[in-house]
């Protein structure tokens, strides 16, 4: 059996490299045929077309674009992902690794929060059914989700700030507590998701036969409830968690340009504004792989909880 | 559902709660590996907090007494641009790095807060041949902050280093393109900066190709600091992170993203700060939410916030400083195309711009109508000089008495922006001239670096541009943009009367002299009318009381070192 899975995780790690390839050619090609040229923003209004020339050749720009190309997966493959040129020639790595730890701490928060917070309150609903509680709890969640990010960014931290002074706004690094306003109004619109999902899982589990063994067995009404509903139902949220791990690297643009926020999103937009041709790759490329990763990661925590879908592909399927 | 099964499940749960907290404390172990301790929240003991500002402090102090306090010590928190580049003088192109750089290092000369051409690291020069050629004498007394003494070499290394065409320097050419010697090194023609010469440890002699009179204005700017060879040869590639400059601050924290902490140096040359020291705050949230909340000492209003800080509304308003900035907006018109070939239509469309209009109703005056070319703080302002006000009768005349009356081209009017909506003050201009000529201008977008391609190649019939001071000269704005050799003269204007008063400006040593001649040129441009001049920009800040010295000036000079803090002021 573990031999079938490795097999299995190797035959999609394979066929991983063939598609992030045609997608780096997409997005290379999307990225230098676009009618803007980063050597025009850099040289600004003192533009000369002999430091021009200079400065292409330095970024290899002056080649053919099947050469350039060449050339980047050539230094892909030896880790390299080339130079920033918005960033005075400081390597992609090191302009971009810096800014996905900052949106990634905030992310793996934001997630934790969102699901902290989401299920106990699903839980809650679905034991509630049949009462008033059950739609006023989700309701009031629905209602706090439904204020967009742009909104509630501006409001709670000035609410919090000045008026209540509990907070203060600087940004000090993603450990310190400055973060948790940003962090909580990041989670927040995801909470009724995952309430409403737990909800309807927990309802599902409840009415199982050996939920109703256990009660018969005569245990107490939490125990059945944290060790046989709970539990189970549980199971189906590991796929709304691996779907979501990928949007923990991408960042949220809003939170990080209202709190001044130097992560990944943020990066992008100037990325693609100045423009940084090997910020806006290396980017693109990143996303795309985490987006692989996380999809084969979903497939093999599938294949952990049914083994029907494991057997297929082992037959080729 | 087995025992086994339900197992199976719970182990993959478990992975993948471990994957996100291995991702996670990967994530985290890198960010933060330094032991600096974070900001005190402000121990309110040390003084009484703040008392000016009435209930509100009141309220909030109130609510939470850990926010006083921010002039309790002496230091200064301000908020801070991530720099662009690294720390070396010659990669300098931007205003945020260049702030940071003019603190940590010097040149021979420097800008003091009225913008006079002050000494530096040289004490004293000669100006001989004519203005070809300057002879600095060096001080004996200035150290690096390491402690090593620097002498003439010192100098004259920063100078090659900054020619040196495997440095690609964005900014040496367009600076100190006039020495001798610099262009055929930076060309790959020569291997040594010939008009670059030391006499003696403390004496250097710098020949310029022509006399140019605002050379020890260029010599300010970044590209010509003194850097330490001796550090820069031993550590080729992390010199940047611990810059060792002759500048009144040192670098002690460059946290990225986060913060640069900038102390005093001691041995500073020309007195040491007063600040024990300068905390940049990268990021952030809203400014003035921070300034409100006792973060930080100073911040730029933005200009959603402006209308109520102006008039008064805002409880900020008490700590309102207008700056002016040695900038300008103006509206560009092509003189090589139809109709502005014609100067009675470029007349015209001044003439018919109603700019007191839209500084009132637009901006509640945060601008200044821009009578003239050069601000009213750059030195060689003249208040003589005029621009056409508004006339739209006597704008409608000239524009029937032009070749263009009757049959009007189409006027396309490009911006450099990304929205579908253009700029309120462009869509009024846009009626104004509607309204007092009948012409109907269009508006278009276009992208940055579409837009500085474009100017550059001259194909815009008619823009929307804005200038900002390199250094503080008439010669920045009026050569610049209007000699007809110059590449950044973008409107094609020529005018040989013009170019013979600058060239001969541009040689001339007498100051009162040479700022006559560019009045001169200045209004014969601004009569010309290749551009309208709108306004000239002011620059909108907090300031908090206790900061005492902090200077309005509309440009970057080394400045923290004038500053104190007055608790008692708060």
């Amino acid at each position: 059996m573990s031999q079938g899975l490795a097999g299995y995780i190797i035959r999609r790690l394979f066929w991983a490299v063939p598609v992030i390839l045609s997608v780096s050619i997409l997005v290379f090609l999307l990225v230098r045929l676009a009618p803007i040229d980063p050597i025009d923003s850099l040289l600004g209004l003192r533009y000369d077309e002999e430091m021009a020339e200079r400065l292409k050749a330095k970024y290899g720009y002056d080649r053919p674009l099947h050469i350039q190309y060449l050339k980047y997966v050539q230094n892909l493959f030896q880790g390299d992902l080339g130079v920033s040129t918005r960033h005075s020639d400081f390597s992609v790595a090191e302009v971009v690794i810096p800014k996905v730890r900052v949106s990634a701490g905030m992310g793996v928060m934001a997630i934790a929060l969102a699901f902290g917070l989401g299920i106990p309150v699903g839980v809650y609903a679905a034991l509630m059914r049949g009462t008033p509680i059950d739609p006023l709890t989700i309701g009031s969640w629905l209602l706090i989700d439904s204020i967009p990010v742009f909104v509630s960014a501006i409001w709670v931290p000035w609410f919090l700030a000045l008026k209540l002074g509990w907070i203060h706004l600087a940004y000090e690094g993603v450990l310190h507590p400055n973060i948790l306003v940003p962090v909580l109004l990041m989670s927040l619109p995801g909470v009724a998701g995952v309430a409403r999902l737990m909800r309807a899982s927990v309802i599902q589990v409840i009415s199982e036969d050996y939920v109703r063994t256990a009660r018969a067995k005569g245990l107490r009404e939490h125990t059945v409830v944290i060790t046989h509903v709970v539990r189970n139902a549980l199971l189906p949220m590991i796929t709304v968690i691996g779907l979501s791990l990928p949007g923990i690297f991408t960042g949220s643009l809003f939170i990080e340009l209202i709190f001044g926020i130097p992560g990944i999103a943020a990066e992008a937009l100037a990325a693609v504004r100045a423009p940084d041709y090997d910020v806006m790759l290396g980017l693109s490329l990143f996303i795309f792989v985490l987006f692989i990763l996380a999809n084969i990661a979903i497939d093999i925590a599938y294949g952990f909880i049914d083994p029907r879908v494991r057997v297929g592909a082992a037959k080729g399927g | 559902m087995s025992n086994r099964t339900l197992a199976i499940m719970m182990g993959a749960v478990a992975l993948l709660i471990v994957a996100v907290a291995v991702v996670f404390i990967l994530v985290l172990s890198g960010g933060d590996d330094d032991d600096s301790s974070s900001v005190p929240a402000g121990t309110s003991e040390a003084s009484s907090g703040p008392e000016d500002s009435g209930n509100r402090s009141e309220d909030r102090n109130n609510a939470s007494p850990s926010v006083s306090g921010i002039c309790a010590e002496n230091r200064i928190i301000v908020p801070g641009d991530s720099p662009a580049t690294v720390f070396d003088p010659i990669q300098v192109g931007d205003a945020s790095t260049a702030e940071y750089t003019a603190e940590i290092f010097g040149g021979l000369v420097s800008l003091d807060l009225d913008l006079n051409i002050v000494p530096d690291i040289a004490e004293d020069w000669e100006v001989s041949d004519g203005g070809r050629v300057y002879t600095f004498f060096l001080r004996d007394d200035v150290v690096f902050h390491n402690g090593r003494r620097v002498t003439a070499d010192d100098v004259k290394y920063s100078f090659e280093r900054a020619a040196d065409p495997a440095n690609f320097s964005p900014t040496v050419l367009d600076y100190l393109g006039d020495i001798v010697g610099v262009r055929d090194k930076f060309n790959g023609v020569a291997d040594q900066v010939s008009g670059v010469e030391v006499i003696d440890e403390y004496t250097l002699r710098i020949e310029l190709d022509r006399p140019v009179s605002y050379f020890l204005h260029q010599l300010t700017y970044t590209v010509a600091y003194v850097v330490d060879r001796e550090q820069i040869e031993q550590d080729p590639d992390g010199w940047t992170r611990n810059p060792n400059g002759t500048g009144p601050f040192r670098l002690k924290v460059w946290r990225p993203l986060e913060e640069i902490i900038l102390i005093p140096n001691d041995r500073y040359h020309l007195g040491p700060p007063k600040l024990d020291e300068v905390k940049f705050s990268l990021g952030g949230g809203s400014l003035l939410t921070r300034f409100e909340n006792d973060e930080i000492h100073v911040a730029g209003v933005p200009g959603i916030e402006l209308a109520g800080v102006l008039t008064g509304e805002s409880p900020l308003s008490e700590f309102y400083r207008p700056v002016p900035q040695l900038s300008i907006f103006y509206i560009g018109m092509n003189v090589n195309e139809p109709p502005f070939d014609d100067p009675l239509v470029r007349q015209a469309f001044a003439l018919a711009s109603n700019r007191e209009a839209i500084n009132e109703v637009l901006f509640y005056d945060a601008l200044i109508v821009a009578d003239g070319i050069l601000p009213p703080t750059l030195p060689g302002y003249s208040a003589d000089v005029t621009s056409y006000g508004y006339d739209p009768d006597r704008a409608g005349e000239l524009l029937s008495r032009s070749r263009y009356a009757g049959n009007m081209p189409r006027i396309i009017l490009t911006y450099s922006g990304t929205a579908g909506d253009s700029p309120d003050r462009l869509q009024a201009l846009q009626q104004q001239w509607e309204d007092a000529l009948g012409v109907e201008v269009e508006i278009e977008a276009i992208e940055w670096s579409a837009y500085l391609r474009e100017l550059r190649r001259g194909t815009f019939q008619m823009y929307a541009a804005g200038w900002i001071a390199d250094y503080p000269d008439p010669e920045n704005f009026l050569g610049k943009l209007f000699a007809s050799d110059s590449r950044l003269n973008h409107t094609g204007y020529s005018n040989e009367q013009v170019d013979a008063l600058l060239e001969q400006a541009a040689t001339l040593q007498d100051q009162d002299a040479r700022y006559r001649l560019y009045h001169k040129a200045e209004q014969i441009i601004v009569d010309d009318a290749p551009i309208i001049p709108t306004f000239w920009t002011i620059g909108h800040y907090l300031v908090r009381d206790c900061v005492q010295n902090w200077p309005d000036v509309g440009t970057i000079v080394p400045k923290y070192r004038y500053i104190e803090i007055d608790a008692s002021r708060e």
